[in-house]
């Protein structure tokens, strides 16, 4: 068996595949960095004795990911789970962007995870393995910052439900986690509302949940209730918050 | 560009004699690691254990590895690992030890890099016997805007791999290095030898030259100056039996939360001696676990904290063997007459070259550890001490003590203003800089 993480180099995914290994999956990593790739498979096999594969990908640029993905595995390797923490930010998406930067941006947090779900779902249900979609707490409700960012993440609940509707329980599990802070680089050096969480220890909850059923969670949980509250919010006060 | 952001935090030295704001780059993929401005000074920062201030200064940015942390490749039969400059060296020892290797030359703090142990040269536990950090490097990848990427060894880049070595990362970004693993005894045996003084000590230090660990505890109070033990570490067969310790102890953190208040005075000091004295002070010998001691810092959490926010000073002198006995005399007159505050002073033999800025050359090292080193008393003490060390053709090590000033520095090294001059060669328009390289003028 064999789990893919895709967006593998830093960051989350980077915490996610440390933890995997760390629990004997071998693993198929996939980022745009060869050499960080091959860094990160040269020291999980050392620590952890478990097969791990690369993909080098430049997931803003690459026209069908899924193939690609598929290129790179066996026919008969077998996969239990697909971790899409792929996620890129940028600065000035407060609508200065160009169209380059919104495609870019759509690439990698949007169409490389719809890409790779549907190229790869024929074998995650063979297997009946899962599916970890991770989003943000920043689609929780559309802001003047992050909005191309946000508004894929908020397409990947999309893809979560049609997931969830097209596939039983037993086929296939479908896990959405919304991140808040994490400390990585994306909120390096910013002023944060709240504290940045780990990526480690964020990758243990996900790993952690990986054989249970389907569900959407938010990471840290308190984020559930702080998301539930700024929907509740009527649009004349929430329109007038500036963070 | 992702990763290119800048936090601005404080630093401060592991000694809190220097601290700063100042800002941190974080590069978590390869790309990032050239991605500064070429003109902007840098300096890398890895576990930031340094007692000195060597990976930040006011208007440098530090370059963080902690991402940069990985094992890269290993020959488990020729006993070759390739580390990432951010692994640190008690992640690396367990990784060598769990596969029957070690690297016999490792520093006290668990945190320090690999990166941070080539920059500082660092000494193990018998620098007569083993050497410095640059003994068992074979090889490092480095990257400066100067010179671009290059991979330096003693075969490729010669003068920069030496320079490297106690170069305090002024030749560039140290990026990952392959490493010389040795093999580890079937056990070890801590022999324990009291001494009554430091020539004594001196002695009993030359006897055992050739032992896996070697190295003397004194205590520093005038009524009882150099008494101490020396702790030889014996290579012991596989029946010579285990360590007691039943769990290994947890890494000594990288910044050590101080107590409100120093708790380092005349009758903590007595007390501390006074118990140690009685563990310690007792000839014999018992099975102690390697990876135990290669890390004694970990079970010195509230020594360091106890020295509280004003911390401490670590003077490190290497005096030649033929001058020893009169310096260990000397300096005994001075702690009588100025009665400082010093809570611990080591001994260690050196038997190496003295290489540009390096510790090593043939003599007994002397560490001393005291308290409160900004007040009056305690300064004045440091300013006679160096001045009997250099008196006694001492050589200091610049990356333990924050007290040393240039001008000291070209008094106790006469190569200072070659080395210094050599360093600039790999480090031009001073690119590269920190706290420590400000204060010496490097």
């Amino acid at each position: 068996m064999t789990t893919v993480v895709v967006g593998a180099s830093s960051g989350l995914g980077r915490a996610l595949a440390a933890e995997l290994a760390a629990r004997r999956h071998d693993l198929l990593l996939v980022a745009s960095g060869a050499r960080d790739l091959a860094a990160l498979a040269a020291d999980l096999g050392l620590r952890y004795g478990v097969e791990v594969r690369t993909l080098a990908l430049d997931l803003a640029r690459e026209v069908d990911p899924g193939a690609r993905l598929l290129g790179a595995l066996d026919e008969a390797t077998s996969i239990d789970a697909l971790v899409l923490a792929v996620g890129v930010s940028q600065a000035g998406d407060d609508f200065a962007l160009d169209g380059a930067a919104i495609g870019e941006l759509v690439a990698v947090n949007l169409h490389a995870p719809l890409a790779i779900v549907h190229a790869l779902l024929p074998r995650l249900r063979a297997a009946r393995g899962s599916v970890v979609l991770v989003g943000s707490v920043a689609a929780v409700r559309g802001r003047r910052r992050n909005v191309v960012y946000a508004a894929c993440k908020r397409a990947l609940v999309s893809l979560y439900e049609s997931l969830r509707q097209a596939h039983a329980p037993g086929d296939l599990r479908v896990q959405l986690y919304e991140p808040g802070f994490l400390a990585t680089n994306l909120t390096w050096g910013m002023a944060l509302p709240f504290a940045a969480v780990a990526p480690q220890r964020a990758a243990r909850r996900i790993v952690k949940g990986l054989r249970r059923g389907s569900g959407r969670h938010f990471l840290p949980r308190g984020y559930a209730l702080l998301a539930w509250l700024l929907r509740l919010l009527p649009w004349g006060l929430y329109r007038r918050l500036r963070q | 560009m992702r990763g290119f952001a800048l936090a601005e935090m404080a630093l401060r030295s592991f000694d809190r004699q220097f601290g700063a704001r100042c800002r941190v780059q974080r590069p978590d993929r390869y790309r990032l690691l050239d991605a500064l401005r070429p003109d902007v000074r840098r300096i890398a920062r890895g576990g930031g254990v340094s007692y000195v201030g060597a990976s930040f200064g006011a208007g440098v940015i530090s370059q963080d590895l902690g991402a940069f942390d990985r094992l890269l490749a290993f020959d488990g039969e020729r006993g070759l690992l390739e580390v990432e400059a951010g692994a640190t060296i008690g992640a690396v020892q367990r990784f060598a030890l769990s596969h029957g290797w070690y690297l016999p030359v490792t520093p006290g703090h668990p945190r320090a890099t690999i990166g941070g142990c080539i920059a500082a040269d660092v000494h193990g536990k018998n620098p007569a016997r083993d050497g410095t950090f640059r003994r068992q490097v074979e090889a490092f990848e480095l990257h400066s805007p100067s010179c671009g990427k290059l991979v330096a060894s003693a075969n490729a880049h010669a003068d920069l791999f030496a320079a490297s070595f106690a170069g305090f990362g002024l030749t560039g970004l140290i990026v990952c290095a392959r490493l010389r693993l040795a093999r580890p005894p079937a056990s070890l045996i801590l022999r324990r030898v009291p001494v009554r003084d430091l020539a004594e000590a001196a002695d009993v230090l030359l006897e055992a030259a050739n032992a896996r660990l070697l190295y003397g505890w004194h205590d520093g109070r005038a009524a009882a100056f150099g008494r101490g033990v020396i702790q030889i570490g014996l290579a012991g067969d596989a029946s010579q039996g285990r360590s007691r310790r039943a769990r290994a102890s947890r890494d000594l953190p990288g910044q050590l939360r101080p107590w409100p208040l120093c708790a380092w005075h005349r009758s903590t000091i007595a007390a501390a001696n006074t118990w140690l004295g009685a563990r310690w002070r007792r000839p014999g010998q018992a099975p102690i676990d390697l990876a135990e001691a290669l890390f004694p810092l970990n079970r010195a959490r509230g020594y360091f904290a106890a020295f509280g926010p004003g911390g401490m000073d670590e003077a490190q002198w290497l005096i030649p063997h033929a001058r020893f006995d009169a310096f260990a005399e000397a300096l005994r007159e001075e702690v009588a007459r100025r009665r400082p505050r010093i809570t611990l002073m080591a001994s260690k033999l050196f038997a190496g070259p003295a290489t540009d800025l390096a510790f090593d050359g043939h003599g007994i090292a002397l560490a001393i550890q005291l308290a409160a080193p900004r007040e009056a008393a305690q300064a004045g003490f440091l300013e006679a001490l160096a001045e009997l060390a250099i008196g006694h053709g001492g050589r200091p090590n610049l990356v333990k003590d924050s007290s040393l000033t240039a001008a000291t520095v070209r008094r106790a090294m006469p190569a200072f203003e070659a080395a210094r001059a050599r360093l600039a060669t790999h480090n031009p328009g001073g690119l590269y800089g920190s706290e420590l390289s400000r204060r010496l003028a490097l």
